[in-house]
């Protein structure tokens, strides 16, 4: 019966894929869009519509409540504003300078920043896989990082309810958690194709997807056509990302969706009430009331953002008071090696996410670290590529040589779950931006049992395409993702936010993206910020949080 | 001149510490331009799509061929030091070249940032006008000396920033290997992201709204280059058709 309804089946709260035009690509519902008057106290006032951002307005404007939603960034249409092209698509990402410092400083930008509605959602590859349990406890498991104060019991209902809401694609999956998907694979491409051969030569199971790509019938959404571009944005609007997966669902409930907002401060009284945010929009500064603040930032401006709102009851920052914010900021180490076979690849084709394997990712102890890694094939464009054959040496005309190679290659990627640690962090740093706000510096220092993990990630990925008879290869060590900074946990001292998202010594300030997370296992964190998202609707729709509420709070959760 | 991209004797790192392979036995292209016209696919003109993208795409890669950006960033000598550090970075050694400093030059002009600078580094604007003069310094001194002194000599300097190597005066107060980092990275984009490299890799550019169908390993579109991999005329003829 399950496999006769894969495919057919639509949310039952969640319109989206509806609302959505069958042949235009832009989002429905913007122009009778609800607009919510400045000195209007909103019920819920959401900073940034990305992956946590857009699923908890969605949630709560459908449950009735008012919600206004303020993006840093434009309010994408897919059609018109995004290309088929690398270069031009810098502008969906965050390019804001950040400074980076640490002995293995990240880049920032397009590898992990996004803005707009969307955020970084939009140019994510695709990959949606769950956590698994063991994430939840790495610290009563294996010794190192943290628990987080819920487990993954708290979460698994969602999984299974934003996977049919974005919808997930993919085989039957065996590690974690077993659980199978709404959509069936996607084909596989010849790249991908080499790579699964080589692992199972190499005895190692892969499954095609997890992707957030339909894979079938979905409402008005497009099946995917191939073409490669998920990075750079998906013009077909098949890719999920919450601008087509609850957005317009929102905007039918009433949200307010508000681009081109720059929050940077949130104001709060000494007693810990915030009463709204102060934002710029076109160079002039602008105050908006709400009940309840959600921040939803994610990792680098969730924090910023925390830090620089410093008043009378919060001299270093609100949530601030155990010297929290920033801290146990986390990327994954996202190595990628190239092997190179007789035959055209062409692995521009299709999208970059196709197979995966998370055979290694929890601790083994019969290798040298805690916890593990995931493997993935992914497909770098041109430029891409030609970062990774230049990060491997080479230059000039052997760079030239290899470039011209392309279309013999496939790539697999590792990300390597890399632990949680005090002094990697967001800090303010001396000069400001155009909005007069700080600049964020952000440390990241990498220790030994992340410098082991990803060594052994790396040499795996290497034996794969040994196996599979590559002619050649090629390695580039990069990172990927950004999570924590606002970390969830049990008392102001360990962590920003309790269990239910509030923040320490606040009322009414929430946050809900990828940086309240206390560990991040060696999945892509997308579809978990968005269960993490959908978990906290369902805490204030339930009014079950961790302590009772005065003034206009309560009259929000009603 | 054999070629059988098949095997993999002609990448760099299979060649036993050989010389690299002249790009120049390549075939010469047919059709459409690639940059020094030698490439993989010589009867391959990605441009001849572009009836097949969508509007904004076609715009945005159109303008690389057409429009040419003046220079506006670096000063005349700054822009001949580093024209010629990528040529060399890219092994553009004569025309039709991909004009690589133009799009870096527009990218700074246009204040444009790429979301993070290193703690420890000036704006990325500015490493490249401290690059120019520390490759110049490297190269003797004066401005522009890079430019004037011979391959061997600019091969040398060139070794030396990709390894971190270089010492003494602008280097002094700059990151070596993350200078290599920032100004690399801005002159493979330019260069990539042009058509004309499209057309020597074989990359079958932008695909919207049209999709690709041909998914397997070996197969193409239909209006996908070939690669050239039979040079030998008398089986190729056959096989074409052409006898």
């Amino acid at each position: 019966m399950k496999d006769l309804l894969k495919g057919s089946v639509l949310p039952r709260d969640n319109d989206s894929a509806r609302l959505l035009h069958p042949t235009r690509r832009d989002i429905p519902g913007r122009d009778r869009m609800r607009r919510f008057a400045h000195d209007d106290e909103v019920d819920m006032l959401v900073i940034g519509c990305g992956a946590g951002g857009g699923v908890l307005a969605q949630r709560l404007a459908r449950a009735g409540w008012r919600v206004c939603v303020l993006e840093r960034g434009p309010f994408w249409d897919p059609e018109a504003d995004w290309v088929s092209d690398e270069a031009g698509s810098a502008h969906i990402y965050w390019n804001d300078v950040r400074i980076v410092g640490g002995k293995d400083p990240v880049q920032m930008g397009k590898n992990n920043s996004g803005h707009g509605v969307g955020g970084s959602m939009v140019h994510y590859a695709g990959y949606t896989p769950r956590f698994h349990p063991s994430d939840f406890e790495t610290q009563t498991r294996d010794g190192v990082g943290t628990d987080w104060p819920i487990t993954y019991r708290d979460l698994r209902e969602h999984y299974a309810r934003v996977e049919r809401e974005l919808p997930v694609a993919g085989q039957d999956w065996p590690w974690g958690d077993p659980h199978s998907y709404p959509h069936s694979p996607h084909p596989v491409c010849g790249a991908a194709e080499r790579a699964w051969h080589g692992a199972i030569q190499h005895g190692i199971e892969m499954r095609v997807g997890p992707v957030g790509i339909a894979n079938g019938v979905f409402g008005n959404r497009p099946h995917c056509i191939y073409r490669g571009f998920c990075l750079q944005g998906c013009k077909v609007n098949a890719k999920a990302s919450p601008l087509v997966t609850h957005v317009p669902d929102a905007l039918e409930h009433g949200a307010e969706i508000r681009a081109d907002c720059m929050v940077v401060r949130i104001e709060a009284d000494a007693s810990g009430k915030a009463t709204g945010v102060t934002y710029i929009h076109d160079g002039k500064e602008c105050f908006q009331r709400a009940a309840a603040i959600a921040v939803c930032g994610y990792s680098i401006e969730s924090p910023r953002l925390l830090l620089h709102s410093s008043g009378p009851g919060f001299p270093n920052g609100i949530g601030n008071a155990g010297d929290q914010v920033g801290r146990y900021l986390m990327v994954q180490g996202a190595p990628q090696v190239a092997g190179r076979f007789p035959e055209l690849l062409r692995m521009y084709k299709a999208p970059p996410p196709e197979v995966s394997s998370e055979q290694f990712y929890e601790t083994d102890p019969s290798r040298d670290f805690a916890r593990g890694f995931s493997i993935q094939t992914i497909s770098p464009l041109p430029i891409g590529w030609a970062e990774h054959v230049l990060a491997d040496g080479h230059r000039g005309a052997a760079l030239r040589e290899y470039m011209r190679d392309y279309n013999h290659w496939a790539v697999l990627g590792a990300l390597s779950e890399l632990l949680p640690q005090p002094e990697n962090r967001v800090t303010l740093a001396g000069e400001t931006d155009q909005f007069g706000m700080p600049l964020v510096r952000f440390d990241y220092t990498q220790c030994e049992n992340d410098r082991r993990n990803i060594a052994f990630a790396k040499q795996t990925l290497h034996d794969i395409w040994e196996s599979a008879g590559a002619q050649d290869v090629l390695t580039i060590d990069r990172y990927a993702h950004l999570v924590g900074g606002c970390r969830m946990g049990t008392s102001p001292d360990n962590s920003v936010v309790g269990a239910d998202h509030r923040v320490w010594g606040t009322d009414n300030v929430f946050v809900a993206d990828g940086s309240v997370m206390p560990t991040q296992g060696s999945a892509n964190p997308a579809l978990t910020i968005m269960v993490l998202a959908s978990r906290l609707a369902e805490l204030l729709g339930r009014k079950q949080l961790g302590a009772t509420h005065k003034g206009a709070y309560a009259r929000a959760v009603r | 001149m054999t070629h059988d991209f098949t095997k993999a004797h002609h990448l760099p790192k299979r060649r036993g510490g050989q010389d690299q392979a002249d790009p120049y036995d390549l075939p010469r292209q047919r059709r459409g331009k690639t940059p020094q016209m030698h490439g993989r696919y010589p009867d391959y003109d990605v441009l001849e799509q572009a009836g097949a993208w969508d509007e904004p795409t076609r715009a945005v890669v159109l303008a690389r061929v057409d429009d040419v950006p003046e220079r506006e960033f670096f000063t005349a000598a700054e822009a001949a030091t580093l024209g010629a550090f990528c040529d060399d970075l890219l092994a553009q050694h004569s025309e039709p070249r991909i004009p690589v400093l133009a799009f870096v030059d527009a990218k700074h002009a246009a204040g444009k940032t790429e979301g993070y600078r290193y703690a420890d580094m000036p704006p990325d604007a500015e490493t490249w006008r401290l690059v120019a003069r520390g490759l110049d310094e490297a190269a003797g001194g004066e401005a522009g000396a890079y430019a004037d002194i011979d391959s061997d000599g600019r091969e040398r300097i060139l070794d030396a920033f990709s390894s971190g190597d270089l010492e003494g005066g602008v280097w002094a107060e700059l990151d070596v290997s993350r200078a290599w980092s920032v100004v690399t990275r801005d002159a493979l984009t330019a260069f990539y992201a042009h058509p004309w490299a499209w057309n020597e890799i074989g990359f079958g550019g932008p695909a919207y709204p049209r999709g690709y169908a041909r998914l397997g390993i070996g197969m193409s579109e239909a209006w996908e280059g070939e690669e050239a991999i039979h040079p030998d005329p008398v089986p190729d003829v056959k096989r074409k058709g052409l006898e």
